[in-house]
C-alpha cells in the first residue's frame, strides 16, 4: 500500500462513512487559532504544548488541543518532553570503571571558547511541584489558569502553570493550601494547592521549566518558535533570485551540564520559498506536464514542511488529496457545515482564487495520548508556503551555493551573533524580569580546557606517511601503493552510443592510476547500448556471468537509471558495480583525480583494501549501525550494520533490512552479530576478545530504547556464540547534531578547533560517560564536534584509549582520503542503508556482504 | 439591516453559557465561540456599515477602548484597508501578556500586506484625553460602559463623542432584561457596576447621541431561546455615526498633544509600502512570471517538434487547475501588451509584458521604478525593456528522459 493509501485507508478505519467521513473529519488548518485558551500561550503547558514541538508534528503552538475541554485533567500525568527524557537515562552510575572519572589524558591541552554560557542559581534552589485542583471543577483551562493566577496569594510567585500542575520557586508554608476565590458572577471556587514533589534543579522537569522560562524570553524578543528553534522574520536575508528568504534564528537549550546548568545556543536559519504550494504546483505542471503530473507532484510535496499563511503554525504534508477542492464542505465544531471558500473569507478574510486546487493533508500526532488516532487536517495549497530546502531544490547548484554562502558562518561570525542574543537577553526589562523571579541569573560565556590527541600514521603496504593535514591526505599517499587487492581481469562497461568518445582516454588513465596504486586493471569488455534503462539492464542481463568481478556503467544523467541498475546488480544478481556519470567524464583537466578516485571505489568494491592504523588492541571487532527511512514508504526503516572482519580493520562485513516500524529501534541486531561473528570465526579461526559497537541514528528520546532493546540483542549474540571465553561488548551512541561548539581563540579572533580535540569535560553530562570529538575539518565556517556516549561498556577500556580508538576509526572511511566527522563503521551502514533506503528498497544479496559494494 | 441578519443566524443555544458565566466582558468566557462570533460580527458589521462599497478606503485608524484580551483588535487586523489599530486598557499586566499576539504572522512576513498596519496598545483609562487617538475612523466599547461607576460614566461621552469625536462609535453593554434566563441572577460580573434594561440604555445613547451631534441606532447579538424572545438580545449594541454637519473634530486649541496614555506594547507589520519589502516581493513574482514564460515556451517548442506543427492553443493541464484564470479584461490587458522573445539561447520578457499579468499588476510600480528595483538582482536586456534569461536550465527536467 502506498503511503498516500495509507493515509486514506487510516481516515475511513476512523469513519466507516468512507470518502465523506474524511471530509467532515478533516478540519481545515484550526479554526481554533483565536481560541482564548490561546492566550495562556505564554504559560506553561507541560504534557500537551511541549511535545507538540517535537521533531515530527513541529507543530509549535499549543492551541489545538485546547478545544477539548475535558475530562483528560484528573488523569493526566506530567510527561517530559523526549529531549529531556535521555538526561533521565544515567548510564555513567553502571560502569565502574568511570565512576569518578571519565576524562583522558594524552594530548596537549588546548583552551577551548564555547557557545555555552553560565547560568546561575541560588546554591538551595529547587523547583516546588503542586497539583492544583478546583471545587466545584471547572472545565475550561484557561479560567482554572486566570483564577490562580489572579489569586493575590500567589501574586508575586514566579508561576509556571498548565492548569493542572503549578510549578513554584519558592515554597508555600503549607504542604496543602487552600485558597478560595469568586468568579466574576460571584460563584465561590475553593482551590487546593497540594505539594507533590520537590524538585532539584537538575532534575529534567525543572530543565525543562527552564526551557519553557527561556521560550517566553525569546518571545519577549520578537523571536517565533518554529518546530524547536526561534526565529526573527523581521530581520531576513534574501535572495530574490532563487525566490528564497533565510530567517536567522537561534536553537537554543538550557540543561545541566558536567558541573552546573548552563545555556547553550547556536545560529540556526530557517529556509523560507518564496513560493506557495500552489505555486510550485502550477510550475511543476508546465515543468513535466500533465502525463505524471499527479505522482511527481506527490513524490516532491510529500514530507515537506509547509507554513500556513493565516497563523504560525507549521504542517508536515502527508498526502494531497486529489478528489477534496475548496469548494467542498466540512463540519465545524459547531456541527455547523461550510465549503473551505466561506470558511477562509469568514474567518481570515482571505479569497481563496483557484477554485480547483486539491488540498494538502495533514496528520496531527495527538499530544495528550499516543494511542489515539491522529487528527487529519486539510490545508489549502494556495495558502501554504514551502519551507526548507528538500526535493528538486537541492539539485540546483546554484540555489544552494548562493543559500550555503549566506548560512555557513565563520567561527567569528557565530560568536558575535551569540554575544548580540546574549546582549538583547540582558537588555531587555521583561527578560531580566522573567530570569530575576526565578532566581536566574544569566553569566559568562563558559570556557574549558580540551586537548588534542595525537595525529595517527597512515599504514600503507610500504611505506608509513604522516600526512601533513589529518584532513586531507591524498597527495601525501599518491606514490604509494595499497595494502591489498585482487586484479580485475574480467570486468564489464556499458555505456550509450553517445559516451563512446570518452571511454578510451578515462581506460588508459584509470589503468595508470590503478598500476601507480597496486591495482591492477585488465582490459574491460566494452558494451554499447541505446540510451534507455531497459537497453541498460538487457546488456547487463545478457554478459554478467559468474566470473565477471565487476560491472561499470557509464550513465547520461538520471537518477533512474542507477536505481534500476544498483538494485538489479545489489539483490537480483549479486556482482559489485561502479557508476559513472557520463558528464562526469567529460570534465578534462581532472580526469586524473576523478580516475583514482573511481580506482580506489573500485578496489574496495572488490574487497581491496586501501590503507590502515595502529590498532594497538589485538583482536578486536568495531560494527556501525545506522538507520534510514525509505525514500518511498515511510514506514519503512532501513537498518544497516557493518563489522569488521579482521583485527588491522581493513575488511567489512554488512547486512541490512527494511524493518516495518514507526520508532527508529533496531530488532534484527541479534541476526546482524550473529552474522558477523561467524565470518569473523572464518577469518581468523576464534572470535574477537572486544567488539565495540557505534550505533548512530538515535533521536531524541530514544537512549532508553536502545538501552533496553538494543544492546540485549547484541549481548545474547555475543553470548550464543559458541566461544569460550565471551566477547567483551561496548556500545557507544554516536551523535552528529550537538549543540556545543569548541572555538580556539586566537590573536582576538575565533577560530575552529584543531583536528583531534576531545572534550570530556565542562560541556558533557554527569549522568553520562561521553565525550566530544572533532574529527572533521571545515574550510569555511564553523566545525561541529560528534558526540559520543559510551552506553554499555564491558571492556572498561580507559577513557583515554576509548576516545583515541574512536579518533583512529575515523581515518578509515575508504571513500575519502582523510578524515571523517564519525567512525568509519557508521560511515559505511549509513552509506549501505542509503543506497537501499534510496535506491534498492530491498535486502541486498548477501553474496556481497564482505565486500564494500555500497560505496 | 446587516448586522441583525449575520447575528440571528448563530448564537442560538443560550445553554451553552449557563454552566459558567464569564469574567472579563460579561459575555462570558466557557462559551468562547460566541464571544469570539460576536465580535467577529462587530467587525464585519463595522466594515460593511462603515465602508460599504469604499471597501477601498486605506489607512483607516480604528481604537477598541477596554480592550482586555485584545481579541477584537485580533480580528480587525484581517482588514487590509486598517492602517492604525489602537487598543487602550487599564489592565497594564493584560496588554502586556497578550500583546504579542498582535505581532504578524509569520506567514506575513512571506506574503506581506499591501499597506502599512501599525498595531499599539496602550495603558489608560478611557476618561482621559489622549490625542493620539484623535481623528480615527472608528472606536469600539465592548462591554465596557458597564465597568464604569457613575462619576466616570458621566465624563466618559465627554471624552469619546466630545474630544475623541470619531466617524463612528459602537457601544455594547448587557441587556438586563435577558438575566432571569441564567439560571443565577445576578449581575453578571463582580466588577459590573450597574445592568441597564433596554430602556435605560436606549435613553442614555440618544441622549449623548444629541448632545455631540451623532446618530444611535440599536442592535444586539445574543438571541434569546425560543418563547422568550420579548426579554431581546443578550447583548444590547448603540452604533453611532457623527452627523455629518456636525462637530468637525476637536478644535484646535485642543490639537496640542497630550500623551496620557503609556504604549505597552507596538508592532509594525511588514508591507509593499515599504521599499525592501516591495523590492523582493517585486522580484519574486517577476521571476516567478518570467519562469513560467520560459517554461511555457519550452513547452511550445517541444510540441512543435513532436506534433509537427501543430501548437497546443493554452497549455492544456489535465487536473484543470492551478492556471492563472484571468478576467476578460486581464487576458486583454496581456494580449496588448509585447510578447516574450527569443533571441539566440535567450529569453526575454518585456517589462510591461509582466506588469500586465494581475499580480504584478497590482504592485504600486510602474516600468520605471521596476527597472531601477530590478536592477541588481534580474539581468535586463540592455535597453533596459525585458528581463533577459537562459532560455534552458541545466537542471530543466526533460520529460523525454522518462
Amino acid at each position: 500500500m502506498s503511503g498516500r493509501a495509507r493515509v486514506r485507508a487510516r481516515g475511513m478505519a476512523r469513519s466507516p462513512g468512507a470518502l465523506a467521513g474524511e471530509c467532515t473529519q478533516a478540519s481545515p488548518s484550526v479554526p481554533r487559532m483565536l481560541m482564548p485558551s490561546d492566550l495562556s500561550d505564554s504559560e506553561a503547558s507541560f504534557s500537551g504544548g511541549m511535545e507538540g514541538t517535537s521533531r515530527i508534528s513541529q507543530n509549535c503552538d499549543k492551541s489545538v488541543s485546547s478545544g477539548d475541554v475535558g475530562s483528560t485533567f484528573v488523569e493526566k500525568v506530567v510527561k517530559v518532553r523526549r529531549d529531556y527524557v535521555d538526561l533521565g537515562v544515567c548510564t555513567r552510575a553502571k560502569l565502574a570503571h568511570v565512576r569518578d572519572s571519565k576524562t583522558g589524558s594524552s594530548g596537549i591541552p588546548v583552551k577551548l571558547a564555547t557557545n555555552l554560557f553560565n547560568l546561575d542559581l541560588p546554591q538551595d534552589w529547587q523547583l516546588y511541584q503542586y497539583h492544583v485542583t478546583y471545587i466545584p471543577d471547572l472545565a475550561s483551562r484557561r479560567l482554572r489558569i486566570a483564577l490562580l493566577y489572579n489569586h493575590s496569594r500567589l501574586s508575586d510567585h514566579a508561576k509556571a502553570f498548565d492548569g493542572t500542575i503549578l510549578f513554584l520557586s519558592q515554597k508555600l508554608e503549607e504542604k496543602v493550601t487552600e485558597l478560595s476565590t469568586e468568579t466574576q458572577r460571584g460563584e465561590t471556587v475553593k482551590m487546593t494547592v497540594t505539594l507533590t514533589r520537590e524538585l532539584p534543579s537538575s532534575s529534567p522537569m525543572c530543565i525543562q521549566v527552564f526551557n519553557i522560562i527561556f521560550k517566553k524570553i525569546l518571545k519577549k524578543l520578537s523571536m517565533y518558535q518554529i518546530g524547536r528553534n526561534f526565529y526573527k522574520p523581521s530581520e531576513p536575508v534574501e535572495i530574490p533570485q532563487h525566490k528564497l528568504s533565510l530567517w536567522p534564528g537561534f536553537a537554543v537549550s538550557v540543561s545541566h551540564f558536567e558541573r552546573k546548568l548552563l545555556f547553550v545556543a547556536d545560529v540556526s536559519y530557517k529556509v523560507l520559498r518564496n513560493e506557495t504550494v500552489l505555486e510550485f504546483m502550477t510550475d511543476l505542471c508546465y515543468k513535466i506536464g500533465t502525463s505524471c503530473f499527479i505522482q511527481t507532484c506527490e513524490q516532491q510535496l510529500i514530507g515537506l514542511i509547509v507554513l500556513t499563511r493565516y497563523n504560525n503554525k507549521t504542517y508536515r504534508i502527508d498526502d494531497i488529496d486529489w478528489s477534496v477542492k475548496p469548494t467542498c464542505t466540512f463540519q465545524r465544531r459547531d456541527g455547523s457545515e461550510i465549503t473551505y471558500v466561506d470558511y477562509y473569507k469568514q474567518q481570515y478574510n482571505i479569497t481563496l482564487s483557484d477554485l480547483n486546487q486539491p488540498v494538502l493533508v495533514s496528520l496531527l500526532k495527538s499530544r495528550r495520548n499516543d494511542n489515539t488516532e491522529p487528527k487529519i487536517v486539510h490545508l489549502m495549497p494556495e495558502l501554504c508556503f514551502l519551507t526548507g530546502l528538500a526535493g528538486q531544490v537541492t539539485s540546483d547548484f546554484q540555489l544552494m551555493k548562493a543559500v550555503a554562502e549566506e548560512i555557513r558562518l565563520s567561527p567569528l561570525g557565530r560568536q558575535q551573533r551569540l554575544a548580540r542574543l546574549v546582549d538583547d537577553i540582558q537588555r531587555n526589562k521583561d527578560a531580566r524580569f522573567e530570569l530575576e523571579t526565578w532566581g536566574l541569573h544569566f553569566g559568562s560565556q563558559m570556557s574549558l580546557t580540551g586537548r588534542v590527541v595525537p595525529s595517527e600514521k597512515i599504514l600503507m603496504q610500504d611505506h608509513v606517511c604522516q600526512p601533513m593535514s589529518a584532513a586531507d591526505w591524498s597527495k601525501d599517499i599518491r606514490t604509494c601503493k595499497i595494502l591489498s587487492v585482487q586484479s580485475l581481469n574480467k570486468w564489464l562497461i556499458v555505456c550509450s552510443n553517445r559516451a563512446e568518445n570518452v571511454i578510451d582516454g578515462f581506460l588508459s588513465c584509470l589503468r595508470r592510476v590503478g598500476s601507480s596504486m597496486g591495482f591492477n586493471v585488465g582490459y574491460p569488455k566494452i558494451i554499447k547500448v541505446q540510451e534507455n534503462v531497459a537497453a541498460f539492464l538487457r546488456a547487463i542481463q545478457q554478459h554478467v556471468d559468474l566470473d565477471v568481478q565487476l560491472v561499470m556503467c557509464i550513465l547520461p544523467s538520471n537518477q533512474n537509471y542507477y536505481d534500476c541498475i544498483k538494485k538489479y546488480l545489489s539483490s537480483d544478481c549479486p556482482v559489485p558495480s561502479q557508476c559513472v556519470l557520463s558528464r562526469t567524464l567529460n570534465k578534462q583537466g581532472m580526469m586524473m583525480s576523478i580516475a583514482t578516485k573511481i580506482a580506489l571505489q573500485m578496489s574496495c568494491k572488490l574487497g581491496g583494501e586501501l590503507w590502515a592504523v595502529e590498532i594497538p588492541l589485538k583482536s578486536l571487532m568495531v560494527a556501525g549501525i545506522d538507520v534510514c527511512k525509505d525514500k518511498f514508504s515511510k514506514q519503512m526503516v532501513v537498518v544497516g550494520f557493518v563489522a569488521s572482519l579482521n583485527p588491522r580493520i581493513t575488511r567489512w562485513f554488512s547486512r541490512c533490512i527494511l524493518q516495518r516500524t514507526t520508532t527508529d529501534i533496531a530488532d534484527c541486531l541479534k541476526v546482524f552479530m550473529t552474522g558477523a561473528l561467524k565470518e569473523w570465526y572464518k577469518h581468523n579461526h576464534d572470535f574477537p576478545a572486544r567488539i565495540i559497537v557505534y550505533r548512530d541514528g538515535v533521536g531524541d528520546g530514544q537512549l532508553k530504547a536502545v538501552i533496553e532493546y538494543e544492546v540485549p540483542q547484541l549481548l545474547s549474540s555475543v553470548a550464543e556464540s559458541g566461544s569460550k571465553i565471551s566477547s567483551r561488548l561496548s556500545v557507544i551512541v554516536v551523535r552528529k547534531k550537538c549543540l556545543p561548539r569548541f572555538f580556539t581563540e586566537m590573536d582576538r579572533t575565533v577560530q575552529n578547533a584543531p583536528l583531534g580535540t576531545v572534550v570530556d569535560s565542562e560541556a558533557t553530562r554527569p549522568e553520562w560517560y561521553d565525550f566530544y570529538l572533532i574529527s572533521q575539518a571545515a574550510y569555511r565556517g564553523t566545525v561541529r564536534p560528534t558526540h559520543y556516549n559510551v552506553i554499555y561498556d564491558d571492556n572498561g577500556l580507559k577513557p583515554d584509549h576509548m576516545q583515541r580508538l574512536t579518533f583512529k576509526l575515523c581515518h578509515l572511511y575508504y571513500n575519502w582520503q582523510g578524515l571523517i566527522s564519525i567512525p568509519a563503521p557508521c560511515q559505511y551502514a549509513h552509506k549501505l542503508t542509503y543506497l537501499v533506503a534510496q535506491s534498492i528498497h530491498k535486502e541486498p544479496n548477501l553474496e556481497l556482504a564482505s565486500y564494500l559494494y555500497y560505496l | 439591516m446587516t448586522f441583525k441578519r449575520v447575528t440571528e443566524s448563530n448564537m442560538d443555544d443560550v445553554g451553552c453559557f449557563s454552566s459558567e458565566m464569564g469574567r472579563t466582558r460579561g459575555f462570558c468566557l466557557v462559551a468562547p465561540d460566541f464571544l469570539i462570533q460576536s465580535l467577529r460580527d462587530i467587525s464585519e458589521f463595522f466594515v460593511s456599515r462603515r465602508l460599504g462599497d469604499k471597501m477601498e478606503e486605506k489607512n483607516m485608524q480604528v481604537a477598541d477602548l477596554g480592550c482586555g484580551d485584545t481579541e477584537l483588535l485580533r480580528l480587525l487586523k484581517i482588514y487590509p484597508c486598517i492602517q492604525l489599530l489602537v487598543g487602550v486598557d487599564i489592565d497594564e499586566e493584560k496588554l502586556q501578556s497578550n500583546g504579542h499576539h498582535l505581532s504578524p504572522f509569520l506567514g506575513e512576513f512571506v506574503k506581506p500586506r499591501d499597506l502599512d498596519l501599525t498595531v499599539t496598545l496602550y495603558h489608560g483609562s478611557v476618561v482621559e484625553r489622549d490625542s493620539r487617538l484623535l481623528g480615527f475612523d472608528l472606536i469600539t466599547c465592548i462591554e465596557l460602559i458597564e465597568h464604569l461607576d457613575s462619576d466616570h460614566l458621566a465624563r466618559f461621552p465627554e471624552v469619546v463623542f466630545g474630544y475623541l469625536s470619531p466617524a463612528m462609535i459602537v457601544i455594547s453593554t448587557p441587556n438586563s432584561e435577558f438575566n432571569p434566563l441564567f439560571p443565577i441572577v445576578t449581575l453578571r460580573d463582580a466588577d459590573h457596576k450597574f445592568e441597564w434594561n433596554r430602556m435605560e440604555f436606549q435613553t442614555w445613547a440618544l441622549q449623548v447621541a444629541n448632545r455631540y451631534n451623532y446618530s444611535v441606532e440599536f442592535t444586539g447579538v445574543g438571541k434569546p431561546p425560543a418563547g422568550a424572545e420579548h426579554v431581546g438580545f443578550c447583548t444590547q449594541i448603540g452604533v453611532f455615526w457623527r452627523n455629518s454637519g456636525g462637530a468637525p473634530g476637536p478644535c484646535v486649541s485642543q490639537q496640542h498633544d497630550q500623551h496620557v496614555y503609556k504604549a505597552v506594547y507596538t508592532v509594525s507589520y511588514p508591507s509593499l509600502q515599504q521599499e525592501r519589502v516591495l523590492k523582493f516581493e517585486l522580484v519574486s513574482e517577476v521571476l516567478l512570471q518570467v519562469e513560467r514564460l520560459r517554461l511555457w515556451h519550452l513547452r511550445t517548442l517541444r510540441e512543435q517538434k513532436r506534433g509537427a506543427g501543430t501548437v497546443p492553443k493554452e497549455p492544456s493541464v489535465a487536473p484543470s487547475l492551478m492556471l492563472d484564470l484571468f478576467t476578460e479584461a486581464e487576458k486583454a490587458r496581456i494580449e496588448n501588451s509585447p510578447k516574450p522573445f527569443c533571441e539566440g539561447s535567450r529569453f526575454f520578457v518585456p517589462l510591461q509584458r509582466l506588469l500586465a499579468y494581475p499580480r504584478l499588476h497590482r504592485l504600486p510600480v510602474d516600468e520605471e521604478r521596476m527597472r531601477s528595483l530590478l536592477a541588481d538582482s534580474v539581468c535586463l536586456s540592455s535597453d533596459g525593456s525585458a528581463v533577459k534569461v537562459d532560455l534552458r536550465n541545466t537542471w530543466d527536467w526533460e520529460p523525454d528522459d522518462y
